[in-house]
């Protein structure tokens, strides 16, 4: 009798629900869910503390602000009125419900190569989640830029709708990877260099980028400045847990792997990094840099006092913890933004269950003047093997400013 | 024994100061848990501020200059280093007695102010601030009275034989000033000018840390403790840095 009744409220919860769900429909839900975390959504549109999807965190570009609209399933203020087929258009042209044009904040650009079933499947998860009213005016540009019919112009200029289109001479894991970075991860979103117009440029593709305060650094195989020197275990660990030999993820990077990369599957990280791995390096800089003595002593002597502590005498940095310096790409980027930036403010390891030390760096602004921030930075990326070009003053004082405006 | 203690702990007394600390560790404010990542913010940082010497904060230009001939007594220049007046301790002292240390704002001040015995310390009511400023106005007038001089005009060997009498105990200061007490609060203010950070105003150029061989404001010796019988080879830094890496302007 106790199991009838429990079966026949089990039965009027699921009518009063709704539809029994098909064993199919869950499926696709689940590689849905997958997909969300394969693009990343909650990145841009989760609020720290808000409910998922219903909108995020003011979004700094170079042209002004945007904010991630709410995309749970609202009938009023999120997308509960968008059909399958709205949703398909805003991920591959870029034009949502309505006609309504997207700014490329909204990485369409590396969306449109996603294939159609794989946006289906995210579809089909977006519809299940929670509907929050949360009106969200994503619109903060400045005029003319907050004109949406604006975008008809900068897609005709920087935007070619396109398949992802598979390399046949390469395997099926090298693929696999490829269309995870270009299309769903969208790394060059942050990877890329971008023209005035803040569109990819493809020629640099992944070579490093500015954004928000941080420089998203070389991801391609350059041995000094990018993922030369990483194995693919490296390069899987780092995303798995946000800390390698190598490296520790902070910044913007710290939020995709702690949204993203941490909770994709070994498989598709294995992918990503041959991928990855198998871009070549851009060959242009390779004259060592020879920087000014002096600068290199006395950069040397406030590395002793203030560095050496965690990163060690000869930068060898403490296993997962401290960061080695030698050898390290981040130390070797052509634009010295987060280095500059790591120094003054400090930075906090990335939190995932695989690595839940989170070691953080103090802030030295209090301490070490633009010009010394700038000797002693000179001094990492010329000593134990790096061989980067001297930092200026300038350069530190630019970043002090952002940080202390 | 018992007569030793100024405040008998009795049964009642014991019973209520368990349960006070009962009821202080079990109330559910005294502990929070935390999960993800630990507190951090950018930018974060709260140094100390830089003393820098010139003009008295809290000593009258007599006291001034009593304090700066006491301590270039008790650590007078010789070959081993600059006297206590050059390395900043009055400096040093006159920062420290404007701050929380002079008014004892950290401290617990309310009574009972009971007769201490020698290893418990100062247990008057007086804080720093109030015991310099008798204790320094009772050494003038004394010497005053007794020489007709301040104890800046005094020759160095009177100098040491009326500290040494203070320390002693064996001078009668007016207005109720222990000499040996206030003695010790200047030796050991003086102790710490000299050998605390120079940030605090005293041991000017890490002159007490050049001269004892001591590193400073370092915390890693990973790269040195296996290198035994080996000399040190990094020199002091102090908590603003050293002259060698210190660069002016912004």
């Amino acid at each position: 009798m106790k199991k009838f009744v429990f079966t026949m409220v089990i039965g009027a919860t699921a009518l009063t629900v709704g539809p029994a769900m098909s064993a199919d429909q869950a499926d696709q839900i689940m590689r849905g869910q997958y997909q969300a975390v394969l693009g990343d959504c909650a990145g841009c549109h989760n609020q720290p503390g808000g409910k998922p999807l219903a909108g995020g965190l003011p979004l700094e570009t170079p042209f002004g602000t945007l904010v991630a609209p709410n995309i749970t399933p609202d009938r009023t203020t999120g997308i509960g009125n968008w059909t399958e087929t709205d949703f398909h258009n805003a991920m591959k042209t870029g034009i949502g419900h309505n006609g309504v044009r997207l700014y490329p904040a909204m990485p369409y650009p590396a969306y449109t190569r996603m294939n159609d079933r794989d946006i289906s499947d995210l579809w089909a998860y977006l519809t299940t989640v929670e509907p929050v009213s949360n009106k969200v005016e994503a619109n903060r540009l400045p005029f003319p830029l907050n004109i949406r019919l604006a975008m008809l112009g900068w897609n005709a200029l920087n935007f070619t709708e396109e398949a992802f289109k598979p390399d046949p001479a390469k395997s099926a894991e090298w693929n696999r990877g490829a269309y995870i970075v270009q299309g769903p991860g969208h790394c060059g979103t942050c990877h890329t260099p971008k023209s005035f117009l803040g569109a990819d440029k493809d020629s640099g593709f992944l070579q490093g980028a500015s954004l928000q305060g941080w420089f998203a650094p070389d991801i391609t195989g350059n041995a000094q400045s990018g993922l030369g020197k990483w194995s693919e275990g490296d390069l899987v660990r780092y995303l798995k847990t946000g800390v390698n030999a190598h490296s520790i993820a902070s910044g913007p990077m710290a939020e995709a792997v702690e949204n993203s990369t941490s909770k994709m599957t070994d498989p598709d990280l294995k992918a990503v990094a041959v991928y990855l791995k198998s871009l070549s390096p851009d060959p242009g800089n390779t004259q060592p840099a020879k920087p000014d003595e002096a600068r290199m002593a006395t950069g040397e002597a406030i590395y002793r006092d203030n560095c050496s502590a965690c990163h060690g005498g000869d930068g060898d940095g403490a296993g997962e913890l401290f960061p080695a310096l030698a050898g390290n790409s981040i130390v070797a980027q052509g634009n010295t933004e987060t280095l500059a930036r790591v120094v003054l403010a400090g930075s906090q390891a990335v939190h995932t269950t695989h690595a839940p030390t989170t070691p953080a760096m103090p802030s030295l602004a209090w301490r070490l003047k633009d010009q010394e921030i700038a000797d002693v930075l000179t001094y990492v990326r010329g000593s134990w093997g790096n061989n980067a070009p001297a930092v200026s003053s300038g350069d530190v004082a630019a970043v002090r400013k952002q940080l202390l405006p | 024994m018992s007569h030793r203690y100024p405040v008998r702990m009795n049964r009642r007394l014991f019973l209520s100061s368990v349960a006070m600390l009962t009821v202080t560790a079990t109330s559910p404010s005294f502990a929070r848990s935390l999960s993800g990542s630990l507190p951090w913010a950018p930018m974060a940082s709260d140094p100390p501020m830089q003393v820098l010497p010139g003009g008295w904060q809290f000593f009258t230009p007599q006291e001034a200059a009593l304090v700066e001939a006491i301590v270039d007594r008790i650590i007078p220049a010789d070959d081993l280093s600059i006297g206590g007046k050059e390395a900043g301790c009055a400096v040093y002292i006159d920062r420290q007695l404007t701050g929380a240390f002079g008014t004892s704002s950290r401290l617990y001040t309310q009574g009972p102010f009971l007769p201490a015995l020698p290893t418990q310390g100062y247990q008057g009511e007086a804080n720093p601030a109030q015991r310099y400023r008798t204790g320094l106005a009772a050494i003038d007038s004394f010497l005053k009275q007794r020489d007709g001089k301040s104890f800046a005009e005094l020759q160095p060997t009177e100098q040491d034989a009326f500290l040494t009498a203070m320390e002693a105990g064996k001078v009668e200061l007016p207005n109720g000033v222990k000499s040996s007490g206030f003695f010790g609060l200047l030796l050991q203010n003086t102790m710490e000018g000299f050998f605390a950070d120079p940030v605090y105003g005293g041991n000017k150029d890490m002159v007490s840390w050049r001269m004892l061989g001591f590193p400073g404001a370092r915390y890693d010796y990973r790269d040195h403790v296996s290198k035994h019988n080996q000399p040190y080879p990094q020199p002091p830094v102090s908590i603003e840095g050293r002259p060698e890496w210190l660069r002016k302007g912004a």
